[in-house]
């Protein structure tokens, strides 16, 4: 047994002698802790570790299989994520303990903070007395026993799993109803309570999911087909996507929810062009090997940072959204090109791992298959704020792509209409997100970036706040942006355009003195190299293509992404539909595709008189709409809108 | 998007280490924000006196300041008992016995670029941007003794990093109350307009103002501030856990979504309440607290007399 002093040396170097230790399978004390964050987090052996006195913020977060033991008090976010292994805490734990937790048991013998068990998956969490308000939920699986009152609105939006009281249930939570405990259940929770040596001789009632809400009754018939161009809406006043979408809602009854991006004509980089006359090429030759296009995005905090061939990266796209060929393909994709591929929501698969050189992995408010292990060995961390499609909603997954397989991974009940929580647990401001960044950097011994996903909406305030919480990069994504499942109008009506997106975060950024001083990578709707050299321009250090690769890979536009019986086997979960998809083939159709975008970013950057992508720059554009020289600020040029179209000419 | 902090000593004398105590125990949640940080600190009271202290600036615009605002004091009957400039401030005890509120209105109107930034018979807050040890390096926060005082880190989110826009925030034209905010007032326009309807003004956009303001106009009328702070949990809507004080007391309240942290700890000498347990371990290092954390939708308040 080794003992640690948080008087003599800081959580961070404490937290390398726990691993370091751990691997040696050595027990540990930590004597001093005074309420420090992160004590033990990302620790995953199976060792005991027993703090004398009280722990901070997640404690024991991101651990599996060790035993945790702490005198006193804990606070926020006890046991985050953890896998299998214990915590037992003497006093008393503060708000979402056993957030997210996956097998653990957390036993608290004083009393627990609000909304404990906070999409939890599985595990046990146990308070030995009170529990405050909303404990439960949106939990999807394990147990909650509480022997004292349940707080107040008990299992709230609880998709999954049981919660136990053994003293009075104040209220009951939306879409949670009392149920009937059978005999074994209870015999279970008594062997529990015996083996943390907890005396308990009364009753329990028992609350579960009552299934009214992540379950439609009716599902969305498409009436007939009707093509993208169409369905954007640009004949008549009553054109047939209105008159789809009225027909559909007197069948269904409430809003409807479809894929795809965007079919709103919105002020976007095609209303911005080059001020110079381009689109004369013949004295380009071989603009490839001679303009440098080489990027590292997100080392500023001494991470490694990404290494991509070229200012370019693939969007988050989710494997549940997607099938799991089609994320080995895209994977594979970018390893072909030299850039970097992003997990979305959803965890990471073996295949997507081995196929992708570069990934990063994405941890979102359901942290629906976000874990230590793939943590460890991602080479970059994203926390997902909101997307471009939809700011300020969670993913949504229908029914019938909540298989079995996809359910396991996401710790999920298999067979709902998933809506995931539009928030993290642990993310309510600048503030929390802050010690939730140095969570994952301690979790991985501040080797990998740690970047954000914005979707735009307040992002002038957004960004400033991801500047100064210390994040490596800017994930920026504009409405144009695509999605898996979306709410029709949210998709239409809610984001702000790409091109605004971007000129809002350079200005919050100049507000602050920072400009120039953190990455942003521009993703929502871009279709091409001349949209990324445009962005680049505009003041990105790289974008990412999401639905160019989908299609590239083979998409036929049919926007029925959410029914999850995609022909092509893409937007699917369907074996029967997605052996239709051929990982190997599509992979080099995505990887030409990104090989046109790198001759045309070479092009044209060549063509604007630079040799390094990195001299692009705001003087090089401007607008040719009214709606775009507003935004951009650029200089307003109509006259050039009769210029000949420069994807014709690249 | 920040931190608070606040420290009772319960027997009423003014001669305890408050400076120190809550230096400290903003260090310790420094993490939370690092923009700017502030004090309202309690001290020995000046009965028939008022501290005034404006933040003027420096240089040459800071003297201008300074002589505007000696002209408006003089104007007003208010006689000149000692003043000094540390910092960025002008500091000025004077002999006042008038209507406080038109009193504090006029002086926020003596000089164009002065702004009040604390009026009280014991109140007096500092605050500036930077860290807690930057802000007590200028203004000798830890020689400041004193009954109690709240404190406050930012992390700046919609309004901007000036000193003006640091918290404590001072009730606008009631004498020695002050608020330490963490979270976001969502019907602020609305309340706003409520106060202004009725001649309040307001110096800042910022939230936390608003609720200096809503409670001292509410305890003007008699209520105590117990009674205040029970409605303003009812007629604020959004995310908070805010700390409030006045001469002889210190609340807090915490909206029913709990959302903002609050931790607390009490013992026969004094109460202490902070954003995270790690600021209260700080005046009591290597000791496990027995700490409580206010439920959601709760209030309270502790008097230095009892």
């Amino acid at each position: 047994m080794v003992q640690i002093d948080l008087a003599e040396i800081t959580v961070r170097q404490a937290n390398e002698l726990i691993r370091e230790y751990g691997a040696q399978g050595e027990d540990i004390d930590i004597v001093n802790p005074d309420a420090r964050h992160h004590i033990g987090v990302g620790l995953t052996d199976a060792v005991t570790v027993r703090v004398h006195g009280s722990a901070g913020y997640f404690c024991a977060g991101l651990s599996d299989a060790a035993r945790f033991e702490v005198e006193s008090n804990v606070g926020w976010g006890l046991g985050d994520n953890m896998y299998s292994g214990s915590v037992v805490v003497g006093g008393n734990a503060s708000a979402i303990a056993g957030v997210a937790i996956r097998g653990a048991e957390i036993v608290i013998r004083g009393n627990m903070g609000s909304r404990a068990g906070q999409v939890m998956k599985a595990g046990t969490l146990l308070c030995g007395g009170n529990a405050n308000f909303m404990a439960g939920y949106l939990m999807y699986g394990g147990r909650i026993v509480i022997l004292g009152d349940s707080g107040e609105r008990v299992g709230e939006d609880m998709a999954g799993g049981e919660i136990y009281v053994g003293g009075k249930v104040q209220s009951l939570g939306s879409d949670a109803k009392m149920g009937d405990s059978e005999g074994t259940e209870i015999d279970d929770i008594r062997a529990f309570l015996e083996r943390y040596e907890i005396s308990y001789k009364g009753g329990f009632q028992k609350i579960v999911n009552e299934g009214k809400k992540l379950h439609y009754k009716t599902s969305e018939q498409q009436m007939r087909s009707i093509p993208f161009v169409a369905f954007s809406g640009k004949s008549d006043y009553w054109n047939p996507k209105i008159q789809e979408d009225i027909h559909i809602k007197s069948q269904i009854g409430r809003y409807r929810v479809r894929g795809y991006g965007g079919a709103r004509e919105l002020p976007h980089l095609s209303d911005i062009t080059f001020a110079r006359d381009i689109s004369d090429f013949s004295d380009i030759s071989n603009p490839v090997s001679n303009v440098e296009m080489h990027t590292l995005i997100g080392g500023k905090h001494g991470a490694t940072p990404l290494d991509l061939s070229m200012p370019v990266m693939i969007a988050p796209m989710s494997y549940g959204a997607l099938s799991r060929s089609t994320k080995q393909a895209i994977g594979m994709a970018s390893t072909l090109a030299g850039i970097a591929e992003n997990t979305g929501e959803g965890g990471m698969s073996d295949a997507q791992r081995g196929a992708a050189k570069q990934l990063i992995f994405q941890c979102l408010g359901g942290r629906l298959g976000w874990n230590i292990h793939d943590m460890k060995r991602a080479n970059g961390l994203e926390i997902y704020i909101s997307q471009g499609a939809k700011p300020g909603f969670g993913g949504q997954l229908m029914a019938k792509k909540v298989t079995k397989e996809l359910a396991e991974i996401r710790g999920i009940p298999q067979g709902i209409d998933l809506r995931s929580p539009s928030r993290h647990p642990d993310i309510l401001g600048g503030d929390d997100l802050l010690i939730k960044v140095e969570e994952l950097r301690e979790a991985t011994g501040y080797k990998l970036p740690v970047s954000v996903k914005l979707g735009a909406g307040r992002i002038r305030d957004d960004i400033k706040i991801a500047y100064k919480d210390g994040f490596d990069f800017v994930e920026l994504d504009g409405m144009q942006g695509s999605t898996g499942a979306g709410g029709a109008e949210v998709m239409e009506y809610v984001g702000i355009p790409t091109i605004s997106a971007i000129m809002d975060a350079l200005d919050g950024l100049a507000e602050i003195d920072a400009a120039g001083d953190i990455q942003i990578i521009l993703m929502g709707g871009l279709r091409d190299g001349v949209d990324a050299v445009k962005s680049l321009c505009l003041g990105a250090s790289a974008v990412a293509f999401g639905n160019a690769t989908i299609v590239a890979g083979g998409c036929i536009s049919c926007m029925q992404c959410h029914v999850g019986q995609c022909v092509t086997g893409i937007a699917t979960q369907d074996p029967e539909h997605e052996k239709r998809y051929r990982p190997e083939v599509e992979a080099h159709n995505i990887h030409r595709f990104l090989e046109s975008v790198r001759w045309q970013i070479a092009a044209l950057t060549q063509a604007l008189g630079y040799d390094d992508v990195k001299s692009l720059n705001r003087d090089d554009l401007v607008a040719l709409t009214p709606e775009a020289a507003a935004i951009t600020r650029l200089p307003y040029r109509p006259d050039l809108r009769e210029r000949q179209a420069l994807v014709e000419a690249v | 998007m920040c931190g608070i902090a606040g420290i009772m000593f319960k027997n009423g004398r003014n001669d305890h280490e408050t400076g120190v105590a809550l230096v400290d125990m903003l260090d310790g949640c420094q993490h939370r924000g690092r923009d700017s940080t502030g004090f309202a600190l309690y001290g020995e009271e000046h009965r028939n006196e008022l501290k005034l202290r404006f933040l003027v600036g420096e240089g040459a615009a800071a003297n201008e300041s300074e002589a505007l605002i000696k002209t408006a004091l003089e104007a007003h009957d208010a006689e000149i008992v000692e003043d000094r400039r540390v910092g960025n401030t002008y500091q000025a005890v004077v002999k006042f016995d008038g209507d406080l509120r038109s009193f504090a209105y006029a002086m926020e109107h003596a000089a164009p670029e002065a702004k009040v930034i604390s009026i009280g018979q014991s109140l007096d807050i500092v605050k500036d941007i930077g860290g807690a040890h930057d802000v007590d390096d200028r203004f000798h926060v830890h020689e400041f003794k004193g009954s109690h005082g709240l404190g406050h880190v930012r992390l700046a989110t919609e309004s901007d990093v000036r000193p003006e826009s640091a918290h404590p925030f001072w009730a606008t034209g009631f004498s020695d109350v002050a608020i330490v905010h963490n979270g976001q007032i969502t019907n602020y326009w609305k309340m706003r307009r409520r106060l202004e309807q009725r001649d309040f003004e307001f110096r800042t956009d910022n939230d936390s103002e608003l609720i200096a303001v809503y409670l001292a106009d509410k305890m003007a009328t008699g209520v105590p501030l117990r009674e205040a702070l029970k409605d303003s949990i009812e007629d604020l809507d959004g995310t908070f856990s805010f700390l409030v004080s006045t001469k002889d007391e210190i609340g807090y309240a915490k909206d029913h979504l709990a959302a903002k942290p609050m931790v607390m700890y009490e013992n026969d000498d004094l109460i202490v309440i902070a954003s995270e347990e790690v600021s209260l371990n700080r005046l009591f290092p290597g000791q496990a607290l027995n700490t409580k954390e206010p439920p959601p939708g709760s209030y309270d308040t502790w008097s230095k007399s009892t």
